[in-house]
């Protein structure tokens, strides 16, 4: 941490100072010691750039460039801020792509949403935004949403247009005498979800993938600030309804971190709790989906049939199977009923009872072994690289985890391990998953007897201990919060004014961003038929992939 | 190796004999039907203060607040069901006490099984109210109204007599009669 903080304080700075336990904040004076700090960063091993998120104060003139630098394996991490002018035109700052190739999609973003442009980016073209929003930047606090909606027929024939010109420019450019053509995986195949991949093949080789990404684009980043505080949770939960507790704990720990909140310990327990269940139901989906995309759908029914047990507790604690919305600033939304944990412990009887069979037939299937073992390998410095996180990392033996690298709710008092697996391979991911659950499961058992034992003592009130209040105007302010995810690391910015009402900013850095990044380092070489397996392994979800 | 074919059929056969799951027509019956379960909105036209919260809160726009032909309290909450998402946060911000206005759960879950086409181009929770209602809801306004304009000719009565009282002349009036009568009415 001192090497860090030395490093940063030989250029000039606004301020550095600590933040939180593993956090340097700094702010750079001039956008033109970037690159030189960037690149002494890297020398220092902080290797992955999780994201770049601007904030645009509008009556400053400043478009207020936030990186985040983390290093996977020391824990160090690094908030760097930089000033740009707000204007179109002057909004210019060097691209950090070159050096960390994870920001290659997270500048991408930041250009299309905000306008700010990337110098030297290898491929600085628009991303998640559809073509009718070509030239303009939606999340500028001055763009006019609705004078943007009214003429939406001829949006339509924009995107329309678009798509046509892109099939015929496909045609024009590939050579007609060689066997290459541009194939469209997606967004309506069977084991995509809404997400089009171009594949450039020749015959069966696939040259180069290029993701199209954006159909389930809802601007949620932007929808949450039309919100109070409260009712933003609704728009945080949809980043994807398989994982949605988690997602909400991250952004109302922004939010308490700001109003000065402190949540009682049934709170902090219910969120392990509440979020553990969640990941399991989301890792069944996981590891269903791997074997649908293989082409083989039992192992996804079987799972569906155990998830429904666990969203029967969900349903009885919160009043709704998916979309729970039951995490808000200042603890859980509902106090518990005691007798819900009999439906809970019958989710676990019924793993317990299932699981045995699951690991026989297809944990350990000889066939899935030989068709994924080599396939789609992610070696460690991939991970750095591109800052990949989640069951993807570990998968390939790096060792991180935001629940034990940086504990939230009362995840530092549990007891939990690093799972990880050498390897990297599709095979690897999903054993992976497979063993996720395994100590998830562990930790609602934990979760589940820790909380029956300080109710039985009379150390927590279930039915009253579950809210603190949180005002509803917030101070100005500014807070980060990780939660590990089911897919990975979730990074939530969150920008308040004074006296704010709703939140100024909010960025959320899924996983999937990153993960899909990695779709034409893999299949780069590889066949058609490879498609979807390792699509499937990554475990990407398409609505955290556009938000 | 045979023990393990044995302990197979049996488990096969144990099977044959359980009854399926799926034996309820989830149509007219759930699955699993908790208490909280976030189902159709209650408006209660009778407790509602009108307060307009959540109108506010709501993430979707999805109430919108009905008028009524009333000086106060004169706005009650529909519910558009097609934009609603069930996320329960209206009845959550509901002040009134000790049952809430506006409640979604333990809500009917079969919003859709009964109907086909016709019901689902009015997806809308009403709040009907009735006339009758309104009218007594006039009718106390009406007195309120009444009371309210004796309480105010009360006071001038009084101020005027306290003027008077100040300018050195003894009250005749308004020491007398009035302020009996206007006191039966306050209480």
């Amino acid at each position: 941490m001192k090497n860090l903080r030395k490093i940063v304080e030989e250029f000039s700075c606004e301020y550095v100072e600590n933040y939180k336990k593993i956090w340097i904040k700094a702010k750079l004076n001039s956008k033109n010691d970037l690159l030189t700090l960037a690149n002494a960063l890297k020398k220092e091993g902080l290797r992955s750039l999780s994201t770049v998120s601007p904030t645009d104060f509008l009556e400053d003139h400043i478009m207020e460039v936030n990186y985040f630098f983390e290093d996977l394996e020391t824990k160090r991490n690094l908030w760097l801020k930089i000033d740009l002018p707000r204007k179109v035109e002057e909004c210019k700052v060097e691209s950090l792509t070159p050096l960390f190739p994870s920001a290659a999609w997270h500048e991408r973003e930041a250009f299309s949403m905000f306008g700010v442009e990337f110098l030297h980016h290898p491929d600085l073209r628009d991303i998640l935004k559809s073509e009718d929003f070509r030239g303009v930047y939606p999340f500028r606090k001055d763009f006019d949403w609705g004078a943007h909606e009214k003429n939406q027929m001829q949006n339509i024939q924009q995107i329309v247009d678009a798509f046509k010109k892109e099939q015929e420019e496909n045609e024009i450019e590939l050579d007609p005498d060689s066997s290459e053509t541009m194939l469209n995986w997606g967004p309506t195949h069977p084991a995509s979800g809404p997400i089009r991949l171009r594949v450039h093949c020749d015959g069966e080789e696939v040259i180069s993938i290029d993701p199209d990404i954006g159909y389930v684009w809802r601007a949620l980043e932007h929808l949450v600030t039309k919100k109070d505080f409260v009712g933003a949770i609704v728009a945080v939960e949809r980043l994807c309804f398989m994982d949605n507790i988690n997602s909400m704990v991250g952004y109302c720990m922004a939010v308490e971190e700001i109003a000065d909140v402190k949540i009682t310990p049934f709170a902090s327990w219910m969120r392990v709790l509440l979020g553990e269940v969640a990941r399991v139901s989301s890792h069944f989906m996981g590891l269903g989906g791997f074997f649908n995309n293989i082409g083989l759908h039992t192992l996804g029914m079987w799972n569906m049939d155990t998830r429904e047990f666990f969203l029967d507790f969900l349903e009885s604690y919160s009043g709704a199977r998916i979309a729970t919305a039951s995490i808000e600033p200042g603890g859980v939304r509902y106090g518990l009923d005691m007798s819900m944990f009999d439906e809970l412990q019958k989710a676990l009887d019924k793993f317990d009872t299932t699981v045995g069979e699951v690991e026989a037939i297809f944990v350990k299937n000889p066939t899935m072994k030989l068709r994924s073992d080599n396939v789609g390998i992610l070696s460690k410095e991939d991970v750095h690289e591109f800052g990949l996180s989640g069951i993807v990392a570990r998968a390939s033996g790096v060792k991180t985890d935001i629940r034990i690298d940086e504990p939230y709710a009362a995840y530092d008092e549990l007891d939990l391990k690093y799972i990880t697996q050498e390897g990297g391979s599709a095979n690897d991911r999903f054993m992976m998953l497979f063993r996720d659950i395994k100590q998830s499961i562990e930790i609602i058992k934990q979760a589940k007897f820790h909380i029956e034992k300080a109710v039985a003592e009379g150390e927590m009130n279930p039915t009253k201990d579950h809210m603190v209040k949180v005002p509803k105007k917030l101070p100005k302010g500014e807070a980060i919060s990780r939660v590990e995810w089911a897919r990975g690391e979730v990074l939530m910015h969150l920008v308040t004014e004074e006296k704010a009402k709703s939140p100024y900013r909010l960025k959320m850095r899924a996983p999937s961003f990153n993960h899909t990044m990695m779709l034409n380092h893999l299949l780069k070489g590889r066949t058609l038929s490879d498609i979807p397996l390792i699509f499937g392994s990554l475990y990407i979800c398409q609505g955290d992939l556009d938000r | 190796m045979i023990l393990k074919i044995l302990n197979r059929t049996l488990r096969v056969a144990k099977s044959l004999m359980t009854p399926s799951p799926a034996n309820k027509d989830v149509r007219y019956e759930a699955m699993h039907n908790p208490l909280r379960y976030r189902g159709e909105h209650r408006v209660d036209y009778k407790t509602c203060i009108g307060c307009d919260s959540c109108n506010k809160i709501c993430p979707t726009h999805a109430i919108t607040m009905k008028h009524l032909p009333l000086k106060k309290q004169n706005i009650v909450p529909e519910v558009n069901l097609s934009v609603c998402i069930f996320c329960g946060l209206c009845e959550d911000v509901c002040p009134t006490k000790p049952e809430k206005s506006i409640i979604l759960s333990g809500g009917r879950y079969d919003m859709l099984s009964g109907g086909w086409h016709d019901d689902q181009t009015d997806f809308w929770v009403h709040t009907d109210v009735p006339q009758s209602y309104i009218d007594s809801r006039l009718e106390e306004e009406e007195a309120t109204r009444v009371k309210k304009e004796l309480i105010a000719k009360k006071k001038a009565a009084e101020a005027e007599a306290k003027q008077k009282e100040a300018l050195g002349e003894t009250p005749k009036k308004a020491t007398t009669t009035q302020p009996d009568f206007n006191k039966g009415v306050l209480e």
